[in-house]
């Protein structure tokens, strides 16, 4: 390959996110006008909120590390062409299993409890993403609307828990578990005035598995036939229920350890309220990230500055923090109108 | 049971269905034209908000309903422009419309907490609660619901018995087709997608100025989405929506029948059944639906994968 046309890949690659950011940046510095705020300081202080010291980077890092998994587990389905929407309730009914076993065995040491906690979340969230697999698999059922439907259903089953046999009456009426014992939590990691859990290399680290996997891998390759080409997957030997189960199970188990992580780490109980909708967001990071599970760690820290600069925006501009699920809402349109945009123009040539 | 306690549910059940019912005729049109709308959740949210700020600040419900349409036609016009426009993923693209929708809801929204509006005058003491045996029934049911029905009627006779409708439905079932009709297949999917919006954003009025009377974030709970599970269950007809929304209200109406009839069982398990109960339907309805030629044709590929 030449220089110039070396260049000409890497602009040709540069111009979709450039673009969507630029469009992005347009859009919210419109919203932000429009409401009686200057943009530019509006923008200064996302950044200063989202990266601006210590403290921020490390409210950004915990806020990363559910929507990484969450993402992961949107993209695995989405490799054999499933459409999960179902990272929020594998995250609740994950973070439920989990916390079962912790509540069983609140005195065990760290290298039992923590192992058998992560299991048993595996296992939930792995059921929850299993169900919809199933029905996809065996009886045809859109796997869409059922994660959708099943999503509601995890909620509420976390509301029965800790309203009801799991509230801890030491929490005087504070619907929540008791508080998680140190052995039931990721331990940190601290480098100089950074902090932050062991769960984000073990996300960051399954990102790169599974890239090597669904990249380098047989399996891999089968997943990309069975999204392609169902009918010479089948011929090749490759089963679709299997394949469904197991995609749909395992992302269903990621997902979960974003409810674990979320609860045993930041919450420190299990409480009504996990997420604040970390599965859609990690749906929004995946399908920017065109599924690209690399693509999905750095997009995932800038979802998880934006949230965290939406505290930040709270506190100082005195703006709802509905407005960062605005700008969440318009940099996934310009990124998603942009690349479809492109790539029509690319057809057409 | 006796009749009357059943006329009770069933009243029950006709007003918590209706803004699922709208939401689902609204989707049943979109989709009719070849176009999946996800972003129904967010277009029900808009709705229900401007809505109800239109009726605290005229008074009128019925401008709420007008007002809370014509904002769900606004954040539908964005799906069409994603999806139709610029060729983004539909599901994707109604995700997107459902994160903005709730996004500019409760951003516009949090004045609007707490704040009281009138709503319908009752029906209670019109002619209608005059009328032998039914009178008391029909009177407990308020303005929306009867617009509900009456739309339930204007789709079905609209898809089956026009030409319009004809022409509506092929553009689901065949753009090409269409084409060679001398038709154009994108402006009338525009139409449909913004036609939906009107009745989603509509829906999500009802919701706010009639049954809750009350705006809150995130209010709708998840009933957008449901309502586009459930026209699967209705296999894209509107004289089946109607039945399918009065399950979800009825699961809903008996959750609440039992919480407040003491039950042991938690409202927190009780409240998994209007969810749970549209999702067994729609598994034991999935593989009619499929054999059947239910399916609009263009929704297959939007359905089966992401291409």
């Amino acid at each position: 390959m030449s220089t110039s046309t070396a260049w000409r890949t890497l602009a040709d690659r540069l111009t979709v996110p450039a673009g969507g950011i630029g469009v992005f940046l347009l859009l919210a510095a419109a919203f932000f006008f429009f409401n009686g705020y200057a943009p530019l300081t509006i923008f200064n202080q996302i950044v200063q909120g989202a990266f601006g010291n210590a403290l921020s980077i490390n409210t950004t890092l915990t806020k990363t590390i559910p929507i990484l998994f969450c993402a992961l587990a949107t993209a695995l389905p989405a490799r054999m062409g499933l459409i999960s929407v179902g990272a929020e309730g594998q995250l609740y009914f994950g973070a439920l299993a989990g916390t079962a076993i912790v509540l069983h065995m609140t005195s065990a040491p760290i290298w039992q409890l923590l192992p058998a906690a992560v299991l048993l979340t595996l296992l939930g969230g792995g059921l929850w993403g299993a169900i919809p697999g199933l029905l996809r698999a065996v009886l045809g059922v859109n796997e869409t609307i059922v994660t959708i439907l099943m999503n509601y259903v995890a909620i509420q089953l976390v509301q029965y828990a800790v309203y009801g046999p799991w509230k801890d009456a030491g929490n005087l009426g504070w619907p929540a578990t008791i508080a998680f014992p140190e052995a039931a939590k990721f331990p940190s990691i601290n480098l100089g005035g950074l902090s932050t859990d062991w769960a984000l290399p073990l996300a960051v680290l399954l990102a790169v598995a599974l890239h090597v996997l669904v990249e380098k891998s047989r399996w891999g390759t089968g997943l990309d036939l069975l999204r392609s080409n169902p009918r010479v997957a089948r011929m090749a030997g490759l089963s679709y229920t299997r394949q469904t189960l197991l995609v749909m199970a395992l992302a269903g188990g990621l997902a979960g350890l974003a409810g674990y992580v979320q609860t045993a780490n930041v919450q420190t109980h299990l409480q009504p309220d996990i997420s604040s909708g970390y599965g859609y967001v990690g749906f929004l990071v995946a399908w920017l990230a065109g599924q690209n599970f690399l693509r999905i760690i750095p997009l995932a820290l800038v979802m998880g500055g934006l949230l965290s600069a939406g505290d930040a925006l709270q506190l100082f501009a005195q703006l709802p923090f509905a407005n960062t699920v605005v700008m969440q809402a318009l940099l996934f349109m310009s990124v998603l109108g942009v690349g479809a945009w492109r790539a029509r123009r690319k057809a057409a040539v | 049971m006796n009749g009357g306690l059943l006329l009770g549910l069933l009243s029950i059940a006709l007003l918590t269905a209706t803004p699922v019912l709208l939401a689902m005729l609204g989707e049943t049109l979109t989709e009719r034209a070849g176009v999946v709308n996800l972003g129904v959740e967010g277009q029900m949210l808009v709705g229900a908000a401007a809505g109800f700020a239109a009726t605290h600040i005229t008074g009128s419900p019925w401008a709420g309903l007008a007002v809370g349409a014509a904002a769900g036609v606004a954040l539908s016009s964005v799906h069409a422009l994603l999806c139709l426009g610029l060729g983004v993923n539909q599901i994707a693209s109604g995700l997107a419309i459902l994160f903005l929708g709730n996004g500019l809801s409760s951003f516009y929204g949090t004045s609007l907490v707490g704040q009281q509006i009138e709503g319908f005058h009752s029906l209670r003491h019109g002619w209608l609660a005059d009328l032998p045996v039914v009178g008391g029934f029909l009177s407990q049911l308020t303005p929306t619901v009867y617009l509900g029905l009456a739309l339930v009627v204007v789709c079905g006779l609209f898809l089956y018995r026009t030409q319009w409708g004809l022409v509506w439905r092929s553009a689901g079932e065949s753009a090409d087709a269409l084409r060679m009709l001398g038709k154009h297949p994108m402006r009338l999917r525009v139409t449909a997608v913004l036609t939906g919006g009107a009745f989603t954003g509509l829906a999500g009025a009802a919701l706010s100025v009639d049954y809750t009377r009350t705006w809150v974030e995130q209010m709708t709970a998840g009933r957008g989405l449901l309502a586009v599970g459930l026209v699967i269950v209705a296999r894209w007809n509107p004289w089946l929506a109607l039945p399918v929304a009065l399950i979800y209200g009825l699961s809903e109406a008996l959750s609440l029948r039992l919480q407040s009839m003491g039950s042991d069982l938690s409202p927190y398990l009780l409240g998994t059944l209007p969810y749970l109960v549209p999702l067994i339907v729609l598994l034991l309805s999935y593989r009619a639906s499929q054999r059947g030629t239910s399916m609009p044709q263009e929704l297959a590929g939007v359905f089966r994968g992401m291409s």
